[in-house]
């Protein structure tokens, strides 16, 4: 039954990938990275099922911390990209290239 | 029952991670998105994770789900579409890589031969995680703790320059 959890696993992380490739507002984008890391989680916690320890759910948490401070940097960093210029999509975000 | 548990998580899980990324309107994949941290949590409940899945509860359906709704809701839609579209071509060109190295991931776990050392769960999750964080793991506790306290300040700089521009 683990070995199905952490296929679940897997699969989540592609689905996170992706949206990422596919989407061009920039919100979305940030809810498929939220998809991924949650795969992850998934993988780990069966990981730990399945050897009986609990080392992994404590990367689980770390992983959680790391969301959770992503998404303060990320939605700041939207913000003020749409404060600013109002951009229509993630493709005209060009100005560290030009 | 624990494959029928399994079943159900899945599909609710699959399904909404695909419409939190298709659906249009951001409010409508925050609302999918909701549907999927619920089905996580309960699959962390299923492996036996109680202390974690109290977490993405806590952390995830109420702290994340709220700041995501409350920034969608200061966004000046005016200036910002809310639907562009999808990069459908760019989806085109990378199935089948991304079919391919699904299937092989998914060969490799089927028939992978895990150790049959197996050893249940200690009962008591929440004391058995917390004497693992605060004595083997105190180092990456401590270092979680500074890239929240950075990420904190970050959020912070860039609230002001919003002020002040």
């Amino acid at each position: 039954m683990d070995k199905y959890y952490m296929m679940l696993g897997i699969l989540l992380v592609f689905i996170g990938i992706c949206g990422i490739i596919i989407r061009k507002n920039l919100i979305t984008m940030l809810v498929a990275t939220e998809i991924m890391l949650n795969g992850a989680n998934v993988s780990l916690v069966a990981v730990s099922h399945f050897l009986g320890k609990v080392d992994s759910q404590v990367m689980s948490i770390i992983i959680l911390t790391v969301a959770a401070s992503e998404v303060a940097i990320g939605l700041g960093l939207i913000v003020s990209i749409f404060r600013l210029r109002g951009y229509e999509a993630s493709e005209e975000i060009t100005e560290l290239r030009d | 029952m624990e494959f029928l548990a399994f079943g159900t998580i899945s599909i609710v899980a699959i399904i909404s991670a695909f419409m939190a990324i298709f659906v249009k309107s951001p409010i409508h994949v925050m609302v999918w998105f909701l549907v999927f941290i619920l089905s996580v949590a309960s699959s962390f409940f299923a492996l036996g994770a109680d202390l974690l899945a109290g977490l993405q509860l806590v952390i995830y359906a109420v702290a994340i789900v709220v700041f995501y709704v409350l920034v969608i809701t200061t966004i000046p839609w005016e200036k910002v579409k809310m639907f562009e579209g999808f990069y459908l071509k760019e989806l085109i060109m990378a199935l089948p890589a991304f079919l391919f190295t699904i299937g092989s991931a998914f060969y490799l776990t089927f028939n992978a031969k895990l150790s049959n050392m197996r050893v249940p769960l200690p009962k008591d999750n929440v004391s058995a995680l917390g004497t693992v964080l605060f004595t083997k793991y105190i180092a990456p506790f401590e270092l979680a703790s500074f890239i929240l306290l950075i990420a904190m300040i970050g959020a912070i700089i860039f609230g002001k320059e919003k002020a002040n521009g």
